[in-house]
């Protein structure tokens, strides 16, 4: 018989599905949770912020293969941009009003203005730093990063006007990220990285990664396709940024230190660097184990320096490698092992109808 | 401004510079020998910072056995990450390696944090007095920091140039297999680079700490980034050019800060750090290598 | 037979020392020319001066009559240059049919915008391209390995794979770099056979550098003999089997 394929556009209806039945259950248990229900609410909102930075980054390190460490300047430019122009918005006084649905508006032109303000920077960075590579490539992005910090820190005295508010802090965000907003954005954000992979340009990256000299002899542009995976990184990051915004309300420069960068990357290694589900169940674990155990927290940053060191050294891919999900392709491959499964039964069964047979005989 | 000021605060860079330059030193020979970019170099000195605060402070030991603590704990804590950390990676994918040494210097930074605690610990100074050279007040503080990186300078050229050790850690650093077909002992050599760099990061901390006398658990990577700046600036892999890399930045430090705009300090070192990347990757003294195709 | 490949006068110095000077060697359609020589004698030099690696100090290189001067490696693809390399290059950790479609992309036209949207044009397209990368993999009897990683194939299969890999860009010249190494005599068999069909089906000119001799003696029309970088003899493989020079090369001089 032939093999058991489910075709695309099923695919695609099975992962609407699932994705549609997710938020039912987590909007379920938000609401079924009580007076708790806040607080696991900024968790998942946490979540989905961290799995936007970590898929995001995986593109770059994962695969592209490369090691930016300025991350969170990326996600530090779109928070700014995005809050500073949310606070210029009505949309602080629609929130408190109730008008949700009046707010939406805003907030995509929000997050678009924060991926687009996130992208340019990706570009001027990403044109002099993807020249270089490996450990150069490391620095001169976490060079990158901290003049961005530095920037966002000490502009208004350049300026002469208030801008970012520098180290005092930019407050008084409209707090315009729920959880709905959040899933929708998480959504969308990790299936415009997955079709940007598995298409002709995802295996360019890949190819680039794998062997830039050979990528280049089969004519594969390497510049293009480096800046672009990085602008594209950055974007996300930004996009990342002005949901922060949105849920914290208020932002300060010392949030998107190189630290901040290692966190990320914390994630996308231990997950794995190559595998989107790795860079997910990463974020979501790293974000949500040290709330539920609280007195974790602080030995939190001296257990995720030795899981990475210990990840290095054992199981240097990471939990998932490059391993990469498709629940059509598991449920092919359950099918097919059902099946095969059930014509070794008959083969046996029809070997012990012979046996019995010739006994007889 | 005034000329005296101009050179009180050119010393005042070369003091930082020379710190910057010992422990730009440990980064360009460790880079040299196994292309590492060591982020845990920086922390070493944190670490033997610490040392020598606790000598001097908790358990009342005279300054010089304070010193040499810090400098032996710093050199075996480099050798003990190297052993521990690096060389199982050794034939690691590049990116591997780079990510270890960044978990090991955020071990050491959070750790630090743990054990010793956040805040910032101040002891007092260890050396004091100062000297007047014309019409410039230069304290003795600055004047042995930079005479201590300047010998020892001259010191380790003799050395790697002069000695058998020495020999063995340019051939390694040349071709990792042809050397150890030659009969030299990687694991020897590499421990030693490992060795020789942890101890002048040890004694830069000391250095460090009779100038700004405080140690937190973060003091450590900026020094150590901006160090790493200074030896990518000179050159990698090259000991002149650390020297001439750390003073460098630190004379580029000072007169940012004396031009009145010292919040941008941070900032103008990364902006060398990207001109020269782009520019002259190789830096002033660092030589260019190709890949086989 | 039109002419494909044209190299007048080539060299390359690096620091003092030439590395190929005064290399000549003309290759046409549906012409296989071996490229042999001693260790050392600048072989794979040749080869990347060609692909645009290095930039040559002297001489011209013409593709169908077209200079090449300047062009980077990306660009000499797109004119149709393609190789494989002395040591495999393959995406590893990329599938067998990823390999290959990932040729087609210079001649494959959906934006970004278009494949995250997935149009008309992106299915239409992977469609195609799939088929056509399937049909590549069945002419040398490699679809059975499709999707599986690159890097889990058998070392045979590997510099199979390398070489369906640069047939995959539509190139008008192959250039194939020590394709037998670490070959059995079958395996290398098999390869001449397969380098022949090449020739039969792609109508294309090949340059082939090899050390095996019944491979390069067996394939070759033509073989150039290069030691320090010149070229000390052209010819047929008669002519350079029985050539003084080139046997001393070789073998050293004869010792009276």
């Amino acid at each position: 018989m032939k093999a058991f394929k489910i075709k695309t556009p099923v695919r695609y209806i099975i992962n609407t599905v699932l994705v549609a039945l997710l938020w039912t259950v987590l909007t379920l248990f938000i609401s079924g949770a009580g007076l708790k229900g806040e607080y696991y609410r900024g968790i998942l909102i946490t979540i989905g912020i961290n799995i936007i930075l970590a898929t995001s980054l995986n593109v770059v390190c994962g695969y592209l293969g490369q090691l930016p460490l300025g991350h969170a300047g990326f996600m530090a430019v779109g928070a700014y941009a995005g809050a500073i122009f949310m606070k210029s918005t009505p949309a602080a006084q629609l929130l408190r009003a109730g008008n949700n649905a009046a707010v939406i508006p805003y907030i995509i032109i929000a997050v678009i203005i924060s991926a687009l303000v996130a992208g340019v920077f990706g570009l001027l960075i990403g044109i002099p730093a993807l020249r270089l590579k490996g450990d150069y490539l490391a620095i001169i992005t976490l060079g990158f990063g901290e003049i961005i910090r530095v920037v966002i820190t000490n502009i208004d005295s350049v300026l002469g006007f208030k801008f970012t508010y520098g180290a005092s802090g930019l407050a008084r965000i409209p707090k315009f990220t729920s959880l709905n907003v959040i899933f929708v954005f998480t959504a969308v954000c990790l299936f415009l990285i997955h079709v940007f992979m598995k298409s002709r340009h995802g295996r360019a990256v890949l190819s680039i990664r794998d062997n830039e000299i050979a990528a280049e002899s089969v004519g594969i542009n390497t510049t293009f396709y480096k800046t672009t995976a990085f602008v594209f990184s950055a974007m996300l990051a930004g996009v990342a940024g002005c949901l922060y915004a949105g849920y914290i309300g208020s932002l300060y420069p010392s949030t998107f230190k190189f630290m901040k960068s290692i966190e990320i990357l914390v994630m996308v290694v231990l997950g794995g660097m190559g595998s989107m589900l790795g860079s997910v169940i990463s974020a979501v674990v790293l974000t949500a184990l040290p709330e539920v155990l609280r007195s974790f927290s602080d030995y939190r940053m001296v257990v995720y320096s030795l899981a990475l060191v210990l990840m290095m050294l054992f199981r240097p891919k990471g939990l998932m490698g490059t391993y990469d999900f498709s629940m059509g392709n598991s449920i092919e491959k359950i099918v097919a092992r059902i099946r095969a499964r059930k014509k070794a039964k008959e083969a046996k069964a029809a070997d012990e109808a012979k046996e019995a047979k010739e006994v007889k005989s | 401004m005034t000329f005296s000021l101009l050179i009180a605060q050119l010393i005042n860079g070369l003091q930082t510079g020379s710190v910057y330059a010992l422990v730009a030193l440990g980064y360009s020979m460790v880079y040299g020998i196994i292309k590492l970019l060591n982020f845990a170099h920086g922390d070493i000195i944190m670490v033997g910072a610490y040392m020598v605060y606790y000598a001097i402070a908790s358990f009342a030991l005279p300054p010089i056995v304070a010193i040499v603590m810090a400098v032996a704990v710093s050199t075996l804590l480099g050798v003990f990450v190297e052993k521990v950390a690096y060389t199982p990676l050794r034939s690691a994918p590049r990116l591997s390696l780079l990510i270890t040494a960044i978990g090991v210097s955020f071990l050491l930074e959070n750790g630090a944090q743990l054990v010793f605690g956040a805040d910032q610990k101040s002891m007092d100074p260890l050396i004091t007095g100062s000297v007047m050279l014309g019409s410039v007040n230069v304290s003795y503080v600055a004047l042995v920091t930079i005479a201590v990186s300047v010998v020892i300078m001259i010191l380790l050229t003799l050395m790697v140039n002069k000695t058998k050790a020495g020999k063995a850690m340019r051939a390694v650093s040349e071709d990792m297999g042809a050397a150890q077909l030659m009969g030299i002992s990687l694991n020897r050599t590499i421990s030693m680079t490992f060795a020789i760099g942890s101890a002048l990061a040890g004694i830069g901390s000391v250095l460090y700490l009779c100038a700004y006398t405080q140690a937190s658990p973060t003091m450590g990577s900026m020094l150590g980034i901006k160090a790493f700046v200074a030896a990518v600036l000179g050159g990698i892999g090259s000991i002149p050019g650390a020297m001439i890399g750390g003073f460098t930045i630190g004379v580029l430090e000072a007169l940012v800060a004396a031009a009145g705009f010292s919040m941008w300090k941070d900032a103008a070192v990364f902006l060398v750090l990207i001109i020269v990347l782009l520019f002259k990757p190789t830096g002033f003294l660092g030589r260019k290598i190709q890949e086989k195709v | 037979m039109s002419n494909v490949l044209r190299c007048e006068h080539l060299g390359v110095v690096f620091g003092g020392l030439a590395a190929v000077s005064d290399f000549n060697i003309e290759v046409n359609e549906n012409e296989i020319v071996g490229l042999i020589g001693p260790n050392g004698a600048g072989k794979t030099t040749v080869f990347n001066l060609l692909t645009g690696v290095y930039v040559p100090t002297s001489g011209v290189i013409t593709l169908c009559d077209k200079d090449l001067a300047g062009m980077s490696t990306v660009a000499r693809s797109h004119e149709g240059i393609a190789r494989t390399f002395q040591n495999i290059r393959l995406f590893k950790d990329m599938s067998v049919i990823d390999n290959v479609m990932n040729s087609f992309n210079p001649r494959m036209h959906y934006s970004i915008a278009e494949a995250m949207l997935r149009l008309p044009r992106y299915w239409k397209e992977e469609k195609k391209a799939r088929a056509r990368a399937l049909e590549l993999l069945h002419v040398f009897n490699m679809e059975r390995y499709a999707k599986e990683n690159a890097g889990n194939l058998p070392y045979g299969s590997q510099r199979r794979l390398e070489i369906i890999r640069a047939l995959a860009t539509n190139p008008k010249l192959l250039l194939l770099d020590e394709p037998a190494a670490g070959m059995n005599p079958a395996e290398t068999e098999n390869l001449m056979e397969t380098i022949g069909r090449i020739r039969d089906q792609f109508h294309i000119a090949v340059l082939l550098i090899e050390h095996d001799m019944s491979l390069v003696m067996g394939i070759c029309e033509k073989i150039t003999v290069l030691n320090f970088g010149q070229v000390i003899a052209q010819g047929t493989p008669e002519d350079i089997q029985k050539n003084p020079v080139v046997i001393e090369a070789y073998l050293g001089k004869k010792r009276d």
